[in-house]
C-alpha cells in the first residue's frame, strides 16, 4: 500500500480514539467513521512555524527554526528583562497557550540539552548552568537526536538511557557507531560546539507619525495621510517592493483607533496614487476629540520589477499619474473604481468553458489575463438575452429550422437558416435531467437581413407542441 | 422535402468501453442495440486496440442477418490524421495486428507499457489490403488535405473520408466541405455517427469517464465534454434523414462492409507442430505415448476397462481435432519432470484416462469413479480445459521454456481484463463529480467485498452521509453503472496461447510489466470463443512444499518409501483419514482453514472421494445454496437420501439419480449444477454454458434475472419444488467466479491426501518443507512450528554456524518418536526465518563457512555482509559461540568488514576470537529478561522457541477471569457456559457468505481458540475487534452438534494490546510521545 493516504498528525480527540500518525486513512476511518481529515500541507506548516519564530523575536533576536516542530532561541543575556529564566519560560509558554498552541519548552546551556528536556523532560525545565549531565542521564537515548537506526541498535543492546550510553567506553562506542553518536552526546553535554542557523525576520512595513497637538480637521487628516504614505513609499522603494494592501490607523486621544484600508489590483508603492485612494474614505473617519498619532501598515508585500519600481520612485513620481494613460492608466482607473465602488463591482467578462450559452461568461479580475476563449466554430450572438423570450414558430419536423416566427408581435419570415446546434443541459446541476432539457439552436436571417438566435426546447416529440424561444441577436 | 428513403446502414465508427475511459457501453450492449435498431452490421473501431472485437463478434453471433467487421481506429503520435482501419482479408488483418504489436512494443523511454504508439509511416508499411477511412480533424487545414491526398495516392480505391452529424452549429457546412474534399482527393465520403455509447442515456457516464481520463472534475471539465447526447447508435432511417443530402455516403457503409471479407472465424486455430516427431501423425503419436504411459501406470497389466476408455477418448479427441492439445500439455509436463519440477493437471479434460496415462494427472478415472468421466463434450464444442499447477518457485522456468520452445512470436500469455470493482468505481466517480476525497473515501470504505446492483442505503448512512443527498445518489448510481467496465489489461496468471503461424498476425501482443513476459490483448474467454489453444501454466505453493517434502523423504535413509510423484503416496491410509477427522490439519492443503477445520470432524472423511467432497463443500456455491446441512444430515443418516423429481408427465422420476447419486441427492459440484440446468430446467447445453459464464464474469454479460426466471421457472414448471429450484440457482450464483467443478476438487484432493500423509507420518519433514515454501497457506511460521512441536518434533533455533538458508533436518535427540516411515529428525530453523536475510546473503555466509570460517572475524573477512551478521545476532543466533543476543550484536558491531581478506581460514580459536581486539575495553551490557528475549524473537523472526508471549501474562489474565484456551477442549464444559479467553489475534475473517459475522482465531500458550462475533457485537466493538493484537474475549461456549467443534460466541472484549509493550525492556523515562503499538504478531485479516 505504497500509495495509501496516511495520517500525518492527529488531534487529542483522534489520539484518544486510537488514531496515530502514519496510520492509513482507510484504517483510521474504519476505526472512527466520524473522522474529519484535512490534506497535509507541509509548506503551510513550515510557514506557520516560521511565523511563530518571527513572533518569538520579542524574546530574543536569535531564533532558529527547526522543522517540523521546533524553535530554538538563544536567550543569552536576555533573561534579565523577564525577571529570570523561569519567568521568561513561563511567559513564553503562557503566551503560546493563550494562542492555542500547546508548547513544551526548556532552557539549558546547550542546544542538545534544551532539545532533550523540552521533548522528554516533564514540565517547563530550566536546567541550572553546568548541570545538564545529571539532568540528561535518566532521559531515553532518543532524546539525543540520534539517527533512528543508531537509537534502535542501542536499545537492542540494552542501552536505553543517556546514562547507560555514558557508561560505555568512548573508543569502543565510536568504533561501532562512527562519530555521530559521540558528537550528539558531546553537543548535549557542552563538550562540542553546535552552530544554529538563525532566522532573520523580514522588516515590517509599518510607519508611524505622532503629533504634538492632536489634529481633527479633515484637511489635516488628508495631509498626514499623504505624508505617511510618502514615507511608506520610500521604505518600499528601499526594499524594491510594493504592496497590495494598505491600512491607515488614526489613533485618537481617547484610545480608540479609526482605520481605513485600500487595496490595489497589482502591487505598487506610488505615494500619490495610494493617497488618492485614501482620500474619499477619510470622510468616514471620526476624529473624536482629536487624533494624536497615525500609523500605516502595508501588507501583501511583493518584490516588484525594476521598471515599475522606477516609475514609482521619488524622482519620477510626477511622471506616474492617473492621467498618464497606457497600461498604468488602466490600472490606476481600476484601482480608483474598485476603491470607490467596491472590489466586487469592477470586473472583466471572460470566457467560461461550458456549452450552455448563458453560463459561458464569468466575471474575472479586472486585470487578469484569460487563457480561455469561446470556441470559434460556434457562432454566438453579440447580444444574448438574460432570459430567452418565447416566440411562435412554424417549422417542419423533426429538426428543420422554422419557416417563420413571431416575436414581440411581429412576424419574421426566415430567409436563411443554419442549424440545429444541439445543446444538452449540464446534467450534474439539474436533478430532473431529461430530454426536454435539450435545446436545438438555429441562426436565422429574416427577409430584412436581421439575424436572430432562436431555439426549440426539447427533442421533437409528436405528442407535444414544440416550444420556441429567441435567445439573442446577431449583428 | 421528400421523405427519406430507408436503406441499409452499417455503423463503421464505434468505440466500445475497451477504449478505456472513452466508450461508455459494453461490446454486447452495442451489438444488441445495433441489431435491434435494424442495422445491417457493426464495425468496431476501438482506439489502437482490438481488445473488444471478440466480445462484439460473440454477441453478434446470436443475431440473424447481422454481422460485425473487425476494425481499429488508429491514432498516431505524430501529426498524421486518425484512420479507421478495416482489413479486407486475413493477410491484411495480420498486417493490422503486427502494426499494433509494433506500437505496443516500441521502445521509448518513459513510455507506459499499456500504450500503443504508432506513427504515420507505420501505417504506410502495413496498409496493404486495408480499407482506410480517414477521420477528419476539427480544423480542415492544408496539412490535413495534403495527408489525405498522399494516402489516397499511395493506396488508390482504399481510402475513404468519414463524415458525421454531431449536431454542432455548422454541421451542414462542414459536410459539404468534406464532400468537396472527398471529390478532389478521390476519397469517397462515408457516413458514420462516431458512436460512444449504445443509448443516449449513457451520456452522463461518458462525461464522467472523460473526467477520469483527463483527471478533472465535471465542474471543471468544460468543453472536454460532449455538447449533447447524440453519439449513440441510430437507426438506418434516422441516419438516412441526417444524411439526406449525401445518400452516397450512406450507401458506402454497406459497400465497405461487403468489401471486408475477413471474419474472426478465419483465425481457425493452427496447432503448434513441435511435439509431434516427423513421420507420425499427431494422433498416432498420442496413442503411442498413452500406450507407453498406461504400461507404467498399470505395472500389473493394463485392465481392459482402461483400454476401452482410452479407445473411447481417442475417438472423441480425433473427431474434435484436439490431439495436438494433449500433446502440447504433455510436452510441458515432460519438460517439468525433466527439470524435476513437481506438477499436476486439473480441469475437466484432466479427468480423462488419456491424461492419467500421459502422467498429466494423478487421478485414475477407473479407481476414483468420478461422476463426470466425459471430459470433452461434442455439444459444448469448446476446447478442452486443462490447467497445470507447478511448484510456485519454479513455475517461471516452465514459462520461459514455453517461450523458448515455441518462440516469442508464437507464444504469449492471455490478458486479464481488470474491471471496475465497487471501490475503484466509487473512487473514480466520486473524484470526477468533485466530491471531497473524504466523502469519496467514506463511500469506498463502506464496501466490504461485493455489492450487487446498488449500494445499500444503510451502508451509506453508517458513514454519516445522507443517501438521499442528490450528489451522493448520483455518485452511487453512476458508480453502479460503471461497475464491470474494463479499466486496463493485465497479464493472466499463466494462460499461454500457442499458435503455429506468427501469433502477432493473429492478435496484437504487448510487453508485460514483468520482465521477459509478453501478453496478448484477448482474455481467456475470448480465446475460448475463438477456439484457440490455451494451456494454463499455474503456480501452486503446496507443490513446492510437497516437492521439498518428497526430496527429504527420499533422502532419509530410515524411510523405506520412495516417492517420485504425488500418486506414489501409500494409498487410502486409515491413519491419515483419522488425523483429518480430528481436524488435525494445520498446514495441510486446502482443508486447513477454520471453516474446513470445523467441517472435517462433521464429515469424517474415510476415503478419497470424501476428500473431494470436503474440498468442494466449504465454498460459496454449496453454502449459498444451503446444500451443506442437507448433505451432512443425509450422510449422518438423519435424513433419508431422496432424489428430487419432476412431475411424472415431464420425465422419469429418477432423472437426477445419475447426476446426484454420489453426493446423496444434494448437488455440490459445479458440473452437477450445470447438469441440473440441462436435465431439470430444460436448458440447452449452450444455454447452460452461457449461464455458467454469466455467473463467472462480474455483471457484464447478459442478465442474471433472465437466467433466474428460466432456471427456477423451468424447474418448477416441470414439477420440482420451488424451494429446491431456488436453492440450486443460489448455488450457481454462489459458484460465481469461484466455480469449483468436481475435476478440480479431485486433483486438489490428491494434494490434500499427499500433504496429510507427510504431516501424519513425518511431521518433522512436513514442518521443514512448509517453512521452506513460505509464504503460502493459512498459517504463519509461529503456528506451523507450534503445531510441529505439538506433534513431538524438536525444533531448534537459528544459528550462525548451524543453520542453512532453508530449514534443515538434523539428527534428533534421544527421545524421538519412531514410525514405520523412519524416526523423526530435529528441524533446524533456517536463516530464511529471519526478517531481512535473503538467500543471496545467506549463501555468502554458508560459502564462507564451508571455506572454514567459523568466527565472526573470519566471516567478516570473507565478504559476508555486516547486516547479515547483525540480523543473525539480533535473532539470537550466536548461542553456539557462547554469545548472548546483546554480546553478539556488540561483537559484530565492532568487527572490521573493510579489512582486506587475509586468510580464508582463521587459526584463532572461536571463543578467543570473539573477545575481538584484546585491547578493547570490556563492556558489560545489561542482561535481558526472558519476556524481552521472547519479544525480540518475535520481532526478528516472528516466532520464539523460548516461550509463548501469553505465558508472562497468565497471572494477570487469571485475575481478569481468563482461562487458558486449552480449557475449551474440555468435554465437560457445558454448552452455553460463560468464559473468558485471551490471546494473540492470529486471524480475523469476515467472509462474504457469513452475513456480517466475524471469525477471530486467538492463540495463547496452550493453543488456539475460535471466537465468533455476531454483527451487533461487532458494530458495538468495531475498533477493538478490528485492531487489537492481544485480545480478551468474554462469551458463551457453543458446542457443535457433533461435539467436536467449540466456539466462543463473543459478548464483550478487552483490548490488551498495550500490555504487549511490557514485554520489552522498561525505559527509565517514558517518552512524551506515545509508543507505537508493539508489532509482535501481525494477524492475517481477510475481508
Amino acid at each position: 500500500m505504497k500509495n495509501a493516504r496516511r495520517l500525518t498528525a492527529v488531534n487529542d480527540a483522534a489520539a484518544k480514539a486510537g488514531l496515530h500518525p502514519f496510520q492509513t486513512v482507510a484504517d483510521a476511518l474504519a476505526l472512527e467513521p466520524d473522522l474529519i481529515t484535512e490534506d497535509a500541507d507541509p509548506d503551510a506548516d513550515l510557514a506557520a512555524l516560521e511565523a511563530l519564530g518571527d513572533w518569538c523575536v520579542r524574546f530574543s533576536p536569535a531564533v532558529a527554526v527547526q522543522a517540523p516542530d521546533g524553535l530554538m532561541l538563544d536567550i543569552e543575556g536576555g533573561e534579565g528583562l523577564w525577571g529570570g529564566e523561569q519567568a521568561m519560560l513561563d511567559d513564553l509558554v503562557t503566551r503560546f497557550r493563550g494562542a492555542g498552541i500547546p508548547a513544551c519548552a526548556a532552557i539549558a546551556d546547550t542546544v542538545g540539552a534544551a532539545w532533550a528536556l523540552a521533548r522528554f523532560g516533564k514540565g517547563r525545565r530550566v536546567v541550572p548552568s553546568g548541570a545538564q549531565r545529571a539532568w540528561l542521564e535518566p532521559l531515553p537515548i532518543e532524546s539525543l537526536r540520534l539517527s533512528e537506526n543508531d537509537a534502535e541498535t542501542l536499545v537492542t543492546l540494552g542501552v536505553s538511557s543517556v546514562g547507560g550510553l555514558l557508561k560505555l567506553p568512548r573508543a569502543e562506542l565510536a568504533r561501532r557507531f562512527g562519530p555521530g553518536v559521540r558528537l550528539r552526546l558531546d553537543q548535549a553535554l557542552g563538550d562540542a560546539e553546535e552552530a544554529l542557523t538563525y532566522r532573520r525576520a523580514p522588516p515590517p512595513f509599518f510607519e508611524r507619525l505622532a503629533f504634538f497637538e492632536p489634529i481633527s480637521a479633515p484637511d489635516d487628516l488628508l495631509r498626514v495621510a499623504t505624508d505617511i504614505t510618502a514615507a511608506m513609499s520610500r521604505r518600499l522603494a528601499g526594499a524594491l517592493s510594493g504592496a497590495r494592501r494598505f491600512e491607515l490607523g488614526f489613533h485618537r486621544v481617547d484610545g480608540r483607533v479609526e482605520s481605513v484600508g485600500v487595496g490595489t489590483a497589482i502591487a505598487g508603492r506610488d505615494a500619490k496614487r495610494i493617497a488618492k485612494l485614501f482620500a474619499p474614505k477619510l470622510e468616514t473617519v471620526d476624529p473624536g476629540f482629536g487624533v494624536e498619532a497615525v500609523t500605516l501598515a502595508a501588507s501583501q508585500v511583493e518584490r516588484i520589477a525594476d521598471a515599475q519600481g522606477r516609475l514609482a520612485d521619488g524622482v519620477h513620481e510626477n511622471a506616474c499619474s492617473f492621467e498618464s494613460g497606457g497600461e498604468d492608466g488602466v490600472e490606476a482607473l481600476v484601482d480608483r473604481l474598485a476603491n470607490r465602488l467596491g472590489e466586487a463591482e469592477v470586473w472583466r467578462p471572460a470566457a467560461r468553458e461550458t456549452w450552455i450559452p448563458e453560463r459561458a461568461v464569468e466575471r474575472a479580475a479586472p486585470l487578469a489575463a484569460s487563457d480561455k476563449a469561446w470556441p470559434a466554430d460556434r457562432p454566438r450572438p453579440v447580444r444574448l438575452f438574460h432570459r430567452p423570450e418565447p416566440i411562435e414558430a412554424i417549422a417542419e419536423t423533426p429538426d428543420n429550422p422554422p419557416v417563420s416566427f413571431r416575436w414581440r408581435g411581429r412576424t419574421h419570415r426566415v430567409r436563411k437558416a443554419e442549424g440545429p446546434e444541439r445543446l444538452a443541459q449540464e446534467w450534474w446541476r439539474a436533478q430532473d435531467y431529461g430530454p426536454d432539457k435539450v435545446r436545438d439552436y438555429y441562426r436565422v436571417e429574416d427577409a430584412e437581413g436581421r439575424r436572430f438566435w432562436i431555439f426549440r426546447a426539447g427533442l421533437y416529440a409528436s405528442d407535444a407542441t414544440p416550444r420556441w424561444w429567441l435567445h439573442g441577436l446577431f449583428a | 422535402m421528400s421523405a427519406p428513403r430507408t436503406q441499409d446502414y452499417v455503423e463503421l465508427q464505434v468505440t466500445t468501453n475497451f477504449s478505456f475511459l472513452r466508450g461508455a457501453s459494453h461490446p454486447h450492449e452495442l451489438t444488441h442495440e445495433a441489431a435491434a435498431l435494424g442495422l445491417k452490421g457493426l464495425g468496431v473501431t476501438d482506439r489502437n486496440t482490438l481488445a473488444g472485437v471478440v466480445r462484439v463478434w460473440s454477441a453478434a453471433k446470436s443475431h440473424e442477418n447481422f454481422a460485425m467487421r473487425v476494425g481499429c481506429r488508429l491514432d498516431f503520435i505524430d501529426s498524421h490524421p486518425s484512420v479507421l482501419c478495416y482489413p479486407t482479408e486475413r493477410e491484411a488483418y495480420g498486417q493490422l495486428t503486427r502494426l499494433l504489436t509494433r506500437g505496443k512494443t516500441r521502445e521509448r523511454r518513459g513510455r507506459k507499457t499499456s500504450v500503443c504508439e504508432i506513427v504515420g509511416s507505420d501505417l504506410y508499411e502495413h496498409a496493404e489490403g486495408q480499407v482506410l477511412i480517414v477521420v477528419p480533424p476539427a480544423a480542415l487545414d492544408d496539412a490535413f488535405e495534403r495527408a489525405l491526398a498522399a494516402l489516397a495516392h499511395d493506396f488508390p480505391d482504399h481510402v475513404y473520408l468519414a463524415g458525421s452529424r454531431r449536431y454542432a452549429a455548422r454541421d451542414h457546412r462542414r459536410l459539404y466541405r468534406l464532400a468537396e474534399l472527398a471529390r478532389t482527393a478521390r476519397t469517397p465520403l462515408v457516413a458514420t455517427n462516431d458512436v460512444l455509447y449504445h443509448t443516449p442515456e449513457r451520456r452522463p457516464l461518458q462525461d464522467v469517464m472523460s473526467c477520469v481520463r483527463e483527471k478533472t472534475t465535471i465542474q471543471q471539465a468544460g468543453l472536454i465534454l460532449e455538447a449533447n447526447a447524440e453519439r449513440h447508435l441510430k437507426s438506418p432511417k434516422e441516419m438516412a434523414r441526417l444524411f439526406r443530402d449525401h445518400p452516397d455516403a450512406l450507401a458506402r457503409t454497406v459497400e465497405i462492409f461487403d468489401r471486408c471479407s475477413f471474419r474472426l472465424d478465419d483465425l481457425r486455430y493452427e496447432y503448434p507442430h513441435e511435439p509431434v516427431p516427423p513421420g507420425k501423425t499427431a494422433m498416432q503419436h498420442l496413442r503411442d505415448l498413452c500406450t507407453a504411459g498406461a504400461a507404467k501406470r498399470y505395472p500389473q497389466g493394463v485392465p481392459q476397462a482402461a483400454i476401452d476408455l482410452l479407445e473411447q477418448e481417442y475417438a472423441l479427441i480425433e473427431e474434435l481435432g484436439y490431439p495436438h492439445f494433449f500433446l502440447t500439455v504433455h510436452d510441458a509436463v515432460v519438460f517439468a519432470r525433466s527439470q524435476n519440477i513437481l506438477c499436476q493437471g486439473r480441469g475437466s479434460a484432466a479427468n480423462s484416462m488419456v491424461c492419467f496415462c500421459l502422467h498429466i494427472t494423478a487421478i485414475d478415472p477407473l479407481a476414483e469413479k468420478l461422476l463426470f468421466a466425459r471430459f470433452l463434450s461434442k455439444e459444448r464444442d469448446e476446447p478442452p480445459d486443462i490447467d497445470v499447477d507447478f511448484e510456485h518457485e519454479r513455475r517461471e522456468v516452465v514459462m520461459q521454456q514455453m517461450y523458448e520452445r515455441y518462440g516469442r512470436d508464437r507464444a504469449a500469455i492471455c490478458a486479464t481484463v481488470i474491471r471496475y470493482r465497487p471501490r475503484s468505481a466509487i473512487r473514480d466517480v466520486g473524484k470526477a463529480l468533485g466530491l471531497s476525497t473524504d466523502v469519496t473515501a467514506r463511500l469506498a470504505d463502506t464496501v466490504w467485498g461485493s455489492w450487487g446492483d446498488s449500494l445499500p442505503d444503510e451502508h451509506i448512512r453508517q458513514t454519516g452521509l445522507d443517501p438521499d443527498n442528490p450528489e451522493i445518489l448520483r455518485a452511487t448510481l453512476l458508480a453502479t453503472e460503471l461497475l464491470g467496465f474494463p479499466r486496463h489489461l493485465s497479464q493472466h496468471v499463466g494462460g499461454f496461447v500457442l499458435t503455429e503461424r506468427r501469433l502477432d498476425e493473429t492478435v496484437p501482443i504487448g510487453n508485460a510489466a514483468m520482465k521477459d513476459r509478453t501478453f496478448i490483448e484477448w482474455d481467456k474467454d475470448d480465446i475460448e470463443d475463438l477456439k484457440m489453444l490455451k494451456v494454463d501454466i499455474l503456480a501452486l505453493g503446496m507443490l513446492t512444499c510437497l516437492k521439498r517434502g518428497i526430496d527429504m523423504l527420499n533422502a532419509d535413509a530410515d524411510c523405506p518409501l520412495r516417492v517420485d510423484d504425488i500418486a506414489d503416496f501409500p494409498y487410502e491410509d486409515k491413519a491419515v483419514y483419522d488425523m483429518l477427522s480430528e481436524a488435525d490439519s494445520v498446514g495441510v492443503f486446502q482443508v486447513e482453514s477454520r471453516a474446513q477445520m470445523s467441517m472435517l470432524p462433521r464429515l469424517k472423511p474415510k476415503e478419497f472421494y470424501d476428500l473431494v467432497i470436503e474440498v468442494a463443500i466449504v465454498r460459496p456455491g454449496p453454502i449459498q445454496g444451503d446444500m451443506v446441512h442437507p448433505y451432512l444430515r443425509r450422510r449422518d443418516g438423519i435424513d433419508p437420501v431422496i432424489f428430487d423429481k419432476p412431475s411424472p408427465e415431464f420425465g422419469p422420476e429418477n432423472e437426477l439419480k445419475d447426476v446426484l447419486g454420489r453426493t446423496l441427492g444434494v448437488p455440490l459440484f459445479q458440473e452437477q449444477a450445470m447438469k441440473l440446468a440441462i436435465i431439470a430446467a430444460g436448458f440447452s447445453p449452450d444455454e447452460a454454458n452461457g449461464l455458467r459464464r454469466a455467473m463467472a464474469t462480474f455483471k457484464h454479460d447478459g442478465d442474471v434475472s433472465v437466467y433466474r426466471d428460466k432456471f427456477v421457472g423451468g424447474m418448477t414448471r416441470r414439477g420440482y419444488q420451488p424451494d429446491f429450484a431456488e436453492r440450486c440457482f443460489k448455488q450457481i450464483e454462489g459458484f460465481g467466479s469461484y466455480g469449483f467443478p468436481e475435476s478440480h476438487a479431485a486433483s486438489f484432493a490428491k494434494l490434500v491426501y499427499a500433504s496429510s500423509w507427510i504431516k501424519k507420518w513425518r511431521p518433522d519433514i512436513f514442518c521443514a518443507a512448509i517453512l521452506n515454501s513460505q509464504p503460502m497457506g493459512f498459517y504463519q511460521p509461529a503456528q506451523l512450528v507450534r503445531d510441529a512441536r505439538e506433534h513431538a518434533v524438536e525444533v531448534r533455533e537459528v544459528d550462525v554456524l548451524l543453520s542453512d538458508y532453508d530449514c534443515t533436518l538434523e539428527a534428533a535427540g534421544k527421545v524421538s518418536p519412531i514410525t514405520r516411515y523412519g524416526a523423526f529428525k530435529a528441524v533446524r530453523l533456517g536463516f530464511r526465518q529471519v526478517r531481512g536475510i535473503d538467500s543471496e546473503n545467506a549463501a555468502l555466509l554458508m560459502a564462507a563457512r564451508d571455506a572454514g570460517a567459523c568466527t565472526p572475524e573470519a566471516l567478516a573477512r570473507t565478504g559476508v555482509m555486516r547486516r547479515t551478521l547483525e540480523l543473525i545476532a539480533q535473532a539470537d543466533g550466536f548461542r553456539s559461540l557462547g554469545l548472548s543476543r546483546r554480546e553478539a550484536l556488540w561483537a559484530v558491531k565492532g568487527l572490521d568488514f573493510t579489512a582486506p581478506a587475509k586468510a580464508a581460514k582463521s587459526n584463532e580459536a572461536p571463543l578467543l576470537a570473539l573477545m575481538g581486539d584484546p585491547a578493547e575495553a570490556k563492556v558489560e551490557l545489561p542482561g535481558m529478561r526472558l519476556p524481552a528475549e521472547v519479544a525480540e524473537d518475535y520481532r526478528t523472526h516472528g516466532l520464539s522457541l523460548k516461550a509463548h508471549p501469553c505465558r508472562f501474562f497468565r497471572q494477570s489474565l487469571a485475575a481478569r477471569g481468563a482461562v487458558p484456551a486449552s480449557t475449551l477442549k474440555d468435554k465437560t464444559i457445558r454448552d452455553g457456559r460463560v468464559l473468558s479467553v485471551a490471546g494473540l489475534v492470529l486471524i480475523r475473517q469476515r467472509p462474504g457468505t457469513a452475513k456480517g459475522v466475524v471469525f477471530i482465531t486467538l492463540e495463547d500458550e496452550t493453543g488456539p481458540a475460535n471466537v465468533v462475533v455476531w454483527p451487533d457485537r461487532f458494530e458495538a466493538n468495531r475498533k477493538t475487534v478490528m485492531t487489537a493484537g492481544f485480545l480478551l474475549v468474554r462469551g458463551k461456549i457453543q458446542r457443535d452438534a457433533g461435539g467436536g467443534v467449540i466456539h466462543l460466541v463473543a459478548e464483550s472484549f478487552e483490548d490488551l494490546t498495550p500490555a504487549l509493550g511490557l514485554l520489552r525492556e522498561q525505559r527509565t523515562v517514558r517518552p512524551a510521545q506515545p509508543e507505537p503499538v508493539p508489532d509482535l504478531v501481525r494477524s492475517r485479516d481477510f475481508h
